[in-house]
């Protein structure tokens, strides 16, 4: 598509434009880190920021929403009859600015996992009515990360628009016809020079030595290691270590599971269908009728989940499993890390294969 | 229309903010008025019937004297429900556990303390009579109250979170305090009031109780990580749940051959004794 400059001044002008018609969204400074909130002014866009607690998955799939809502009665024959009324909260014309590369590949299995197969027509309602936003990441945003291994230093084909910034201006790409439809009229930008390209190809070849590697296998090398490690010990180790707490999936933004619950008003006549965000790190995710729990040890949950990241995902999706964004070795409180369990899978592989060093 | 259910509350060894809570709810909720009939709230009426099915207990038991009246209560109602910490788990009273109940006395209450006062170790109820349900927390949350309550008249089995508090501080967005260098007992302690301390800014102390796969041994190792010490540690697990980590035994997660965890401590065996809690070696 084309490639616009947008100089830095006319931020505040565009996102005051976009605010008339839509709700913005972006990362935010919060007392102790960022997070993504609605914005009323460019002022409060904290476009550098490093990362947020919550991936902006959350105006996608809110933490907590409401299905339908239904009303039980009696017809006048005198059968009992339920009245459903889908409810569809927080669907909102939106604009999700200043998306991280990494949380665009979440967003791009988003798509994929609540679209394809089965249809879920409340993901589809907020989605089709939200603009994505993108803005490149020029240096890494934490030790945490490590979305170079990952392969999500670049942006995936699910942004409307996607900002670089170079000097003075913002170069703006358009990934879609309504995201340049957007751009043009709501603020006055001017197709990029040639110049404009060289400087914009020089900048994103200058960020990568930047960004180091993290993990001592490749991409390709994981669904592979994870098949060969699945009886391996280290899963016992890392499930005494984990406190079974949720944290690592409730700041994913590749994790979707959520749970469904069904409430009753006071008058009992009247109630709704809500879900809820659910982890597989819950002693209860996996706990079916019977009381029996196909995965009841923390070790075989933790597996499942380095397994769902590591290979699951991308088989059956075709897309990466984890976007290396760090979120849930910063929100483990016992150090349980993607790279530090895939290293250590890969190193406990060399000692194996290699006799000299084998014990 | 059926009869509505008759219900009652009863409190033993308690501050009754759990009551007030109640009183609250049914004001923001007036239409649970309508589905049932109190026959019995010290707390907000002055009349009193015997004839009840359900049955809301605050308070712990401390007192020897107190188990018959909860026996009597237990035979007459066909649900009992345990309302808040006190009730659930011993509580902010179970604290006293930790020393020799003569020696909590004499310091409570002073020298004839022993011989004008009676007390035992506070228990939760359940540990004398059988409960059915228990509304966890100090005090209990409005709202979670409110449910319960539908769900029972509903015929249905109200459910509370069997998860650690850390799954609805992270659906809130809040910052770690565990991550800051503040102590936070979230990654042991069920959930349920939608991580309101954390939220606020405050450790989570548990009054929740324990979540059912608390990994007390990394809990101490974040809070060690904060510099606390062992007694401090041991003073953080208690402050509610005192009465069940006794109840551990050896396998109580906390310090061996620690001291008594109060910051208060004298010199004087006779004031302040040491703690009878620190996990005995053998037994
Ligand atoms: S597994 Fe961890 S690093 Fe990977 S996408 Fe999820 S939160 Fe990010
Ligand atoms: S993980 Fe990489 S792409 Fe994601 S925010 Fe950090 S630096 Fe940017
Ligand atoms: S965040 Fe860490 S401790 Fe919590 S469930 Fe995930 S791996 Fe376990
Ligand atoms: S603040 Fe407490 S409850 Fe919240 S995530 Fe941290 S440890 Fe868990
Ligand atoms: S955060 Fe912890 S201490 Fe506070 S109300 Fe909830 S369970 Fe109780």
């Amino acid at each position: 598509m084309s490639l616009y400059i947008l100089p830095k001044e006319r931020l505040p002008g565009f996102v005051d434009n976009l605010r008339a018609g839509f709700r913005v969204v972006g990362p935010v400074r919060t007392e102790t880190g960022f997070a993504f909130d609605t914005i009323h002014s460019a002022d409060e866009l904290a476009l550098d920021y490093p990362t947020t607690i919550l991936p902006p998955k959350k105006y996608l799939l809110p933490q907590r929403e409401t299905l339908f809502t239904f009303h039980t009665g009696t017809s006048e024959q005198g059968a009992r009859q339920i009245d459903v009324q889908p409810a569809f909260e927080d669907v909102q014309p939106t604009v999700i600015l200043g998306v991280h590369t990494c949380d665009m590949h979440g967003i791009m299995l988003y798509d994929k996992v609540f679209t394809e197969g089965y249809r879920d027509e409340h993901y589809i309602a907020r989605r089709e009515q939200t603009y994505i936003v993108g803005i490149e990441c020029l240096r890494p945003c934490d030790e945490a990360s490590f979305c170079k291994d990952m392969g999500t230093l670049t942006a995936p084909p699910v942004y409307d628009l996607h900002m670089t910034a170079v000097d003075g201006m913002y170069l703006i790409d358009t990934g879609t016809e309504k995201g340049e439809r957007l751009l043009l009229s709501n603020v006055e930008v001017h197709l990029a020079t040639t110049e404009d390209i060289r400087r914009l190809s020089q900048t994103l070849s200058a960020k990568w030595p930047h960004f180091r590697h993290r993990l001592k296998m490749t991409k390709d090398q994981i669904p592979s290691l994870m098949t060969i490690n699945y009886g391996s010990n280290i899963w016992d180790t890392l499930g005494e270590r984990c406190l079974a707490c949720g944290s690592c999936t409730n700041v994913c933004p590749t994790c979707f599971c959520f749970d469904v619950q069904d409430e009753m008003d006071l008058n009992m006549s009247e109630g709704q269908r809500s879900r809820i965000w659910d982890s597989c790190q819950l002693h209860e995710f996996a706990l079916v009728a019977g009381g029996h729990n196909f995965r009841g040890s923390k070790a075989s949950r933790v597996r499942h989940r380095m397994m769902r990241k590591g290979k699951y995902i991308q088989q059956v999706h075709s897309l990466t499993g984890c976007t290396g964004c760090g979120r849930c070795q910063r929100a483990c409180l016992v150090d349980i890390t993607i790279p530090g369990t895939l290293n250590a899978l890969y190193d406990e592989m060399q000692i194996d294969l290699n006799p000299a060093t084998g014990a | 229309m059926p009869p509505k259910p008759k219900i009652a509350f009863f409190d033993f060894t308690s501050c009754e903010g759990c009551q007030l809570t109640v009183v609250d709810a049914l004001q923001t909720h007036l239409g649970l008025l309508d589905l049932v009939e109190i026959v019995q709230f010290r707390e907000a009426m002055s009349e009193r019937g015997e004839d009840y099915q359900i049955a809301f207990i605050e308070g712990s038991c401390t007192r020897e004297s107190d188990e018959a009246r909860l026996r009597a209560i237990r035979a007459q109602a066909a649900v009992v429900i345990a309302l808040g910490a006190c009730a659930h788990l011993g509580g902010v009273n179970s604290m006293k556990n930790r020393w020799p109940i003569e020696n909590v006395q004499t310091y409570v209450y002073g020298k004839h303390g022993r011989e004008r006062y009676e007390s035992y170790p506070a228990r939760p109820i359940s540990a004398v009579i059988e409960v059915d349900y228990a509304i966890p927390g100090c005090p209990i949350d409005r709202l979670e109250f409110i449910r319960f309550v539908q769900k029972l008249l509903q015929g249905r089995k109200p459910k509370l979170p069997d998860y650690p508090l850390c799954v609805e501080c992270k659906l809130a967005e809040n910052a770690c305090l565990n991550k800051l260098g503040q102590p936070c007992l979230g990654p042991v302690t069920l959930a349920g009031c939608d991580a309101v301390c954390p939220s606020y800014g405050d450790g989570c102390e548990a009054c929740r109780g324990f979540a059912p796969e608390a990994n007390f041994a990394h809990m101490r190792e974040i809070l060690q990580g904060h510099g606390l010490s062992e007694v401090e540690i041991d003073a953080q697990f208690t402050m509610f749940n005192a009465y069940q980590l006794k109840a551990m035994g050896a396998n109580a997660p906390l310090s061996t051959g620690a001291g008594n965890g109060s910051r208060r401590r004298t010199a004087d065996a006779e004031k302040l004794p040491s703690s009878t809690f620190a996990a005995p070696k053998e037994t």
